[in-house]
């Protein structure tokens, strides 16, 4: 018998309308809900938009072929979690170890008989949800009264009872998707796929090893200890809001500088936003991304400490203006250096003005001695600046500012993979909007 | 500390004049053209059948290796890898196949070493000697990797190939082919393996790639003319493509 939970969607790309109409109805018959897409633009389109629990592709596709669809749907990491059939008439040993090997999990050829279908959804979908996450609810606005909640999320009942024992004394153990309810720990098994959060929101995640496993640095064991270790983990995640908390104040007073002028308001954001969206398309974590966002407001924090008409000048700098400005990133380093927790930051906000090939300030570092998140601060810069009118230029298009910094990588000056990374985005940006239009 | 590598016995470096042709082909004229080839050459395992061939290639950071594969001279440094499904890193196998190809205007030569992955940090800091290499190659590499040569792009495709038994011939169709960017910061650390991305560009169409040494059989020579016929044969190689999209200089 096959049974399926009603809220598990389906997306079917399929260009045959009288295929997709018998698999959609078939699909539906069994509680599914399901969307059709007749092209692979669309089919993409869907996917990424509604992240269903599974993609039933064709192979043979009006506007490309199933193997490309599935390929970019498992190379962008919102979606690569999501499992593929591919549903095809190709038969061949070839046609199917190519499929699978483009990230399918299963590959079932046409004609198939519709329980067959539905056996194998109903397998590849149960292999999905032992490896995916829980999904948690969104937390509560308010902070939590009394003893900090756990959710324990072990799929062995055996080990998820004695893990509430472990844990009882210290937490108040919470059902997953609890309504309403912050969560500050969630304990899962070793392999699951937990979505990440950026910097220290969401609860603190603690990995459980297999039974019989050692513990790791990556996994904790059932064990007394582990009430400790839940505490230890749970606290620590405090402190991190506490140092976000003290980096907030200082983007609050960078922000203010900024807002102060007219030409420049939100550029730091824009920046920001843009630096993490990089560093998304390189794989970056979510920790990684959250430091390079705060990294990115405060890079130019020194400007503070400059005279507020020289950093506001409109008209072009004289030599020794220009060499007053570019101060301003060890400028910067000194009033963030006495921040002990944000020392993570220093060579984001010291080092952005840096080139490749050592032609930047102010420390003429060369390739090797900038780190990737600082690569990435400096072609985020770079771009939004291009983007803004300047006395003695427009403001550029999306385009024409990437193809600028296209020539710095050229020249040695900027980091070729981020360039890249920023394209991706840009293009992807221009195509949703055009998409949208 | 200086170490050695072995070279893969099976690798010959090639001295005498190679031909190459590179066709992109429509999934149609790749499939017939694969059959053709599999009625008279064997199947190349050592390429594994539709497996994950993840390639990544280096470069300095003025770019020399670049301007000189497009000048039509150049010696080329890769790492090749092989996965059943495609990975999102690269040196994340126990073994690494390290390349020298060299291409001049009237041959071709190639030096194949296989080496650990987490070797790979190693050879580019310039702690590996591979001054025993044939015709000099070794030697070229090590300046290259002083010049600070270090991973720029990366191809992954799913490969078949025929090739004759002695090899003079080889004829090989990459599908699913995609070029990706490197976010190598420093040849100084050990961080291997690496991820890979993003995403510079994808082929839709098929890589067809007919190597062959001396004259073309004359099914070869038929199937050769086929294809010149058929499908644009101006094809730069994948690392020539791959940079063009890296630097922003191909039409997009």
């Amino acid at each position: 018998m096959t049974v399926m939970q009603n809220d598990t969607s389906v997306v079917v790309v399929e260009d045959d309308p009288a295929s997709a109409d018998v698999l959609q109805r078939r699909l539906q018959a069994n509680g599914m809900s399901v969307s059709v897409g007749r092209t692979g633009g669309d089919g993409l389109a869907l996917i990424r938009e509604l992240h269903p629990d599974l993609v039933l592709l064709d192979v043979g596709l009006p506007d490309t072929d199933g193997y490309d669809v599935c390929l970019q749907v498992k190379s962008d990491s919102a979606t690569a979690d999501i499992p593929v059939i591919f549903l095809s008439a190709r038969g061949d040993v070839f046609d199917k170890v190519r499929g699978l090997s483009c990230g399918a999990s299963d590959y079932l050829t046409k004609p198939f008989h519709p329980a067959e279908l539905l056996a194998r959804v109903d397998a590849v979908l149960s292999q999905s949800r032992r490896i995916r996450s829980p999904r948690l609810s969104k937390p509560a606005e308010s902070a939590p009264v009394g003893r900090p909640t756990a959710i324990i999320a072990l799929t062995d009942q055996g080990r998820r009872e004695r893990a509430e024992l472990i844990l009882g004394p210290k937490f108040e153990i919470i059902a997953a998707g609890a309504e309403g309810r912050a969560v500050d720990l969630l304990l899962v098994d070793g392999d699951a796929s937990v979505a990440s959060r950026m910097g220290n929101e969401g609860p603190a995640v603690l990995r459980v090893a297999p039974a019989g496993a050692p513990m790791s640095p990556d996994t904790v064991v059932l064990n007394d200890e582990l009430a400790r270790i839940a505490d230890l983990a749970v606290r620590e995640r405090e402190l991190g809001r506490d140092v976000d908390a003290a980096a907030d104040a200082l983007i609050a007073l960078a922000m203010a500088f900024e807002s102060h002028d007219r030409a420049t308001a939100g550029h730091s954001e824009r920046v920001a936003s843009r630096a993490v969206g990089i560093a998304k398309a390189l794989g970056l974590d979510a920790a990684s991304c959250q430091t390079i966002r705060v990294g990115a407001l405060l890079r130019d924090i020194g400007n503070t400490k400059l005279p507020l008409g020289l950093v506001r000048s409109r008209s072009e700098l004289t030599l020794a203006e220009r060499k007053q400005i570019e101060q301003h990133p060890a400028l910067g380093q000194e009033l963030l250096a006495p921040f002990r927790p944000l020392a993570r930051l220093l060579p984001m906000v010291r080092s952005h003005h840096e080139h490749l090939d050592g032609s930047g300030y102010p420390d003429g570092l060369k390739a090797p001695q900038i780190p990737l998140e600082v690569r990435i601060v400096a072609v985020a810069d770079r771009y939004e600046a291009l983007r803004i009118a300047r006395p003695d230029r427009p403001a550029m298009s999306a385009d024409a500012a990437v193809q600028i910094l296209q020539q710095c990588v050229q020249r040695g000056e900027l980091d070729a993979a981020v360039v890249a990374a920023l394209a991706t985005g840009v293009r992807g940006h221009d195509r949703g909007e055009a998409a949208g239009a | 500390m200086t170490s050695e590598m072995q070279a893969d016995r099976s690798a010959q470096p090639e001295s005498v004049p190679r031909h190459e042709d590179r066709f992109i082909a429509s999934e149609e004229l790749a499939r017939l053209v694969m059959r053709t080839a599999g009625s008279h050459l064997q199947l190349a395992r050592d390429d594994r059948p539709y497996q994950w061939s993840t390639t990544a290639y280096c470069d300095t950071y003025d770019w020399a290796i670049y301007r000189a594969a497009v000048a039509g001279q150049a010696l080329r440094l890769r790492f090749r890898e092989y996965h059943r499904t495609r990975p999102d890193e690269a040196f994340t196998s126990a073994r690494v196949w390290l390349e020298l190809k060299e291409d001049t205007v009237d041959m071709s030569r190639k030096e194949r070493f296989e080496i650990a992955g987490d070797v790979v940090p190693a050879f580019l800091r310039g702690e590996t000697d591979l001054t025993d290499a044939s015709g000099g190659l070794g030697q070229k590499a090590a300046e290259l990797v002083r010049a600070g040569a270090r991973p720029v792009v990366v191809t992954q495709y799913n490969r078949l190939a025929y090739a004759a038994p002695d090899d003079r011939i080889r004829i090989t169709a990459d599908h699913n082919l995609i070029y990706l960017a490197v976010p190598w910061t420093t040849n100084s650390d050990d961080a291997v393996p690496i991820r890979i991305g993003p995403i510079l560009a994808r082929e839709t169409d098929v890589v067809i790639e007919m190597k062959w040494l001396g004259e073309l059989p004359a099914w070869a020579e038929e199937l050769h003319g086929y294809l010149r016929q058929r499908a644009p044969a101006d094809r730069p190689s994948k690392f020539v493509v791959a940079m063009r999209h890296l630097l922003g200089e191909a039409k997009s």
